[in-house]
């Protein structure tokens, strides 16, 4: 017991090996440099961030000015710099920090392109800004711009454990649901789909792949971080990493997430496997230690300081995903507390949401052509979703407030205009149901954090 | 031995599940029953019904009687009602050469074309002339007034002349150009099968955007739109399709079996095939039943409007209404339901499933 204890209450600047560090720093920064790169190469710049022109800012973030399409790609090559930077350990603070400010203000332009490991990375940045991952194997420290030191304090190491950890284990935690356990969906349809290989096709389609998956998948993400914590453990349970990861990246679009994860867990390894790591570097770049006296690690900042930010960080890590039950109705329909959250491919929703702007007044009506003013994937993750249902209701009322317009060769003018829409929804292959009854002015209802009373109550 | 016995569990339990199997479902194999007895019978006939008319265009023109007009009236129905099972195909060479547009854009511009017939001088490949072409100008060439009145207009009207040149120009137009297509389909076809991913560009995923498209042309273009739900209620006769011969709801229809053909792909391998198939044995109701189902309560609910839709719109209104309704709840079936259970990707991001 006092083991398990001691083990909990470990000293948080304890000195250790700043080797998993070193290796963590260049690790992200070669991911997120390829990752920008590939961002980039793939034309998403212009179709996620330059070619939209509606955009549906964050709950408290709707302030945020929008950059011009030089402003766009001037923040994409600002990441690049960062994760350079950050590669080299070159100015690492200044890159941690440009890197970490370029991607979440991308990020915060558009909910309709959140994904989980978006915000996963902008956290890790977050935290680099904060850990001294560039006093040892960096260019600043060979440089002497940073005091050189071979260890740092346990909290930088373990905070990255944590995040870890709060990943997967509230990934299984929501994956503790009847749909996911007893229906095996939404993996079963999907996995029906996606393959189109000859052989392994007509095994993925077989419902005991489906149920192995879900449930392998679910007691991976809960028991991964024990038995990566566990010494005894911790190389089979690195093989279930890399199994789990690659089958997920070679059977869903999940873009470079599974690299990513499969790197960051390596955090848990000894120091020993990251002094290996850089000595092949060593050997490969030729790179020689400072020989510089070493430094004791010694933070200028308060430890108090140190430990109620982390103390107020890991508070919220752990209170995020559990916002939800601040909240009644079924959190897949009304997805309130959703994002932020960690459930990752849980769902499969597809809505049909049909718009009227009309004003009482003057008898106008119209029906919208969403495409009109969404792009195709700003349509899907619309019509599905009650906050971006409302946002673009109130952008509706906005463009065709106070306005004549010509449709078909008759005129029509709103002065004050309604927003209705009827939306269809259908969740993990039930049949589709009434999402947003047509009866509700949409223009009226505010955007906030409260109760959506306005959506039709969730049919199982 | 330990391996070895592990490798023979599961390919024992591979075998085991897999007897009890239906019949595979493939979807290289639904784009090629697609494409050879869907879309290819269709280009074929299109090809034969527009080389027929534009023989019996030619046919009037030299000879203006009574009875060549009648055929060439009889011929132009025909092929428009074998449009209405090419245009969702909206893809390939007939996107290419922008087919759609050049064959169907309603309502057509009477002034445009009179300005075109009494000049004489038109590029009829011109963007001004998009709504002077096609189908709905031979609609308004033929249809505009009575029998003899079309017939004068052909022989005794100063006009006459340039008149029979622009029809047969556009008749020549629609055929030269729909050969292309058909060429052009037996060089795309290939590739049309081989993309049988279900990435944002597969085949499998054009074909259903196209679908989905049309059937939601059908629901605005051709009922919602003359019945007025885009001017607050207010109907608009002039925007039926096919306003000068009147033939619009039987159009309708025909689109209602285009569209219901390619869901089934015809007797063969369809999208219903695929349906059922991921939906596994547990189901009840298939969502392909219910697809089809719908279709048919669209096919009746237009029928009963009956024709000319133009007068409809104002005479019967809750009929038309009806009937748009119904078509609404058929695309609603396809972008709710089927598009979640083919799981096809609407773009090339990433995605973790959020």
């Amino acid at each position: 017991m006092t083991g398990i204890r001691n083990r909990i209450r470990f000293n948080w600047f304890e000195q250790v090996s700043a080797a998993p560090l070193a290796v963590y720093r260049i690790g992200f920064g070669l991911l997120m440099l390829f990752s920008t790169l590939r961002f980039i190469a793939n034309g998403w710049v212009e179709a996620q961030y330059i070619s939209p022109s509606f955009h549906f800012s964050y709950y408290g973030f709707e302030w945020l000015p929008y950059p011009s399409p030089e402003g766009i790609y001037a923040l994409f090559i600002l990441m690049l710099i960062g994760s350079i930077l950050i590669l080299l350990g070159l100015f690492y603070r200044i890159g941690a920090t440009l890197f970490f400010l370029a991607f979440t203000y991308v990020e915060l332009l558009d909910k309709a392109n959140y994904l989980n490991h978006y915000y996963f990375v902008s956290l890790i940045a977050l935290l680099l800004i904060f850990i001294p991952a560039n006093r040892y194997f960096s260019l600043d420290a060979k440089l002497g711009l940073t005091k050189y030191s071979k260890t740092c304090s346990k909290w930088n190491i373990r905070i990255l454990q944590f995040q870890i950890a709060i990943v997967y284990i509230f990934a299984g935690i929501a994956k503790l649901e009847s749909d996911w356990l007893l229906e095996a969906q939404p993996l079963k349809y999907w996995l029906h789909t996606a393959h189109h290989w000859e052989f392994f096709g007509p095994i993925l389609k077989q419902d005991w792949v489906a149920y192995t998956f879900a449930w392998f998948g679910c007691i991976y993400d809960l028991t991964i971080v024990l038995f990566l914590a566990l010494k005894k453990t911790r190389k089979i349970a690195y093989v279930f990493v890399i199994i789990f990861h690659v089958t997920t990246w070679l059977l869903f679009p999940i873009g470079v997430f599974p690299w990513v994860m499969m790197f960051a867990t390596l955090i848990f390894f000894e120091p020993s496997l990251h002094e290996k790591i850089l000595n092949f570097l060593r050997v490969l770049f030729g790179h020689h230690s400072p020989a510089i006296r070493r430094h004791p690690n010694v933070s200028r900042i308060p430890r108090t300081v140190i430990k109620g930010a982390l103390a107020l960080y890991i508070f919220i890590q752990i209170a995020m995903p559990f916002r939800y039950l601040l909240y009644d109705g079924n959190l897949f329909w009304t997805e309130q507390g959703f994002r932020f959250s960690w459930r990752v491919m849980l769902m499969e929703k597809a809505g049909y949401a049909t718009f009227y702007v009309s004003d009482p007044d003057t008898h106008a009506e119209v029906e919208i052509k969403n495409c009109d003013y969404l792009t195709p994937n700003q349509e899907k993750m619309m019509s599905t979703q009650p906050d971006m249902i409302l946002q673009f209701a109130h952008y509706l009322e906005e463009e065709y407030k106070d306005t004549t317009v010509e449709r078909f060769g008759t005129q029509m003018t709103f002065t004050a205009p309604e927003v209705h829409a009827e939306v269809f929804v259908t969740l993990n292959s039930r049949p589709h149901q009434l999402y947003v009854d047509r009866e509700h002015n949409l223009a009226s209802i505010d955007n906030d954090l409260s109760e959506r009373d306005w959506l039709e109550a969730f049919k199982e | 031995m330990k391996n070895y016995l592990i490798i023979c569990l599961i390919a024992a339990l591979l075998v085991g599940c897999k007897k009890d199997d239906k019949p595979e479902f493939d979807r290289k194999a639904m784009l090629t029953n697609m494409a050879s007895t869907v879309i290819q019978p269709a280009y074929t006939g299109m090809a034969a019904d527009l080389a027929a008319l534009h023989t019996s265009a030619t046919n009037f023109t030299a000879n203006p009687t009574v009875t060549a007009l009648n055929t060439l009236k009889s011929d132009f129905i025909e092929a428009y009602k074998t449009w209405q099972h090419c245009k969702m195909f909206d893809f390939g060479p007939m996107m290419d050469y922008g087919i759609k547009a050049s064959m169907n854009t309603y309502p057509t511009d009477t002034v445009q074309i009179q300005n075109n017939v009494s000049t004489g001088v038109y590029t009829l490949t011109a963007l001004e002339n998009v709504d002077a072409i096609g189908f709905p100008a031979i609609d308004f060439l033929l249809y505009y007034q009575g029998e003899t009145a079309v017939i004068n207009s052909f022989t005794t009207d100063p006009n006459a002349t340039n008149r029979k040149t622009y029809l047969t120009d556009v008749t020549a137009k629609m055929k030269s150009e729909f050969d292309l297509v058909v060429s052009g389909w037996s060089s795309y076809e290939s590739s049309f099968i081989a993309s049988d991913g279900n990435d944002a560009g597969s085949s499998t995923s054009l074909l259903f955007n196209e679908f989905v498209k049309d059937i939601e042309l059908l629901k605005n273009a051709k009922i919602g739109i003359p019945a007025g739900q885009q001017t607050g209620g207010m109907p608009l006769p002039d925007y039926v399709e096919a306003y000068y011969s009147g033939i619009s709801t039987s159009l309708a229809i025909e689109s209602i079996i285009g569209l219901k053909n390619v869901f089934n792909g015809a007797t063969g391998s369809g999208f219903d095939d695929y349906i059922k198939d991921v939906e596994g044995e547990d189901v009840t109701v298939s969502l392909a039943d219910n697809i089809n189902t719908q279709f048919d309560v669209c096919k009746s609910a237009v029928n009963t409007i009956g024709n000319p839709l133009s007068d409809k719109v104002t005479t019967a209104n809750t009929t038309v209404n009806n009937a748009y309704l119904e078509i609404k709840k058929l695309v609603t079936y396809c972008k709710t339901d089927m598009s979640s259970t083919l799981g096809l990707l609407i773009t090339f991001q990433d995605n973790d499933g959020d």
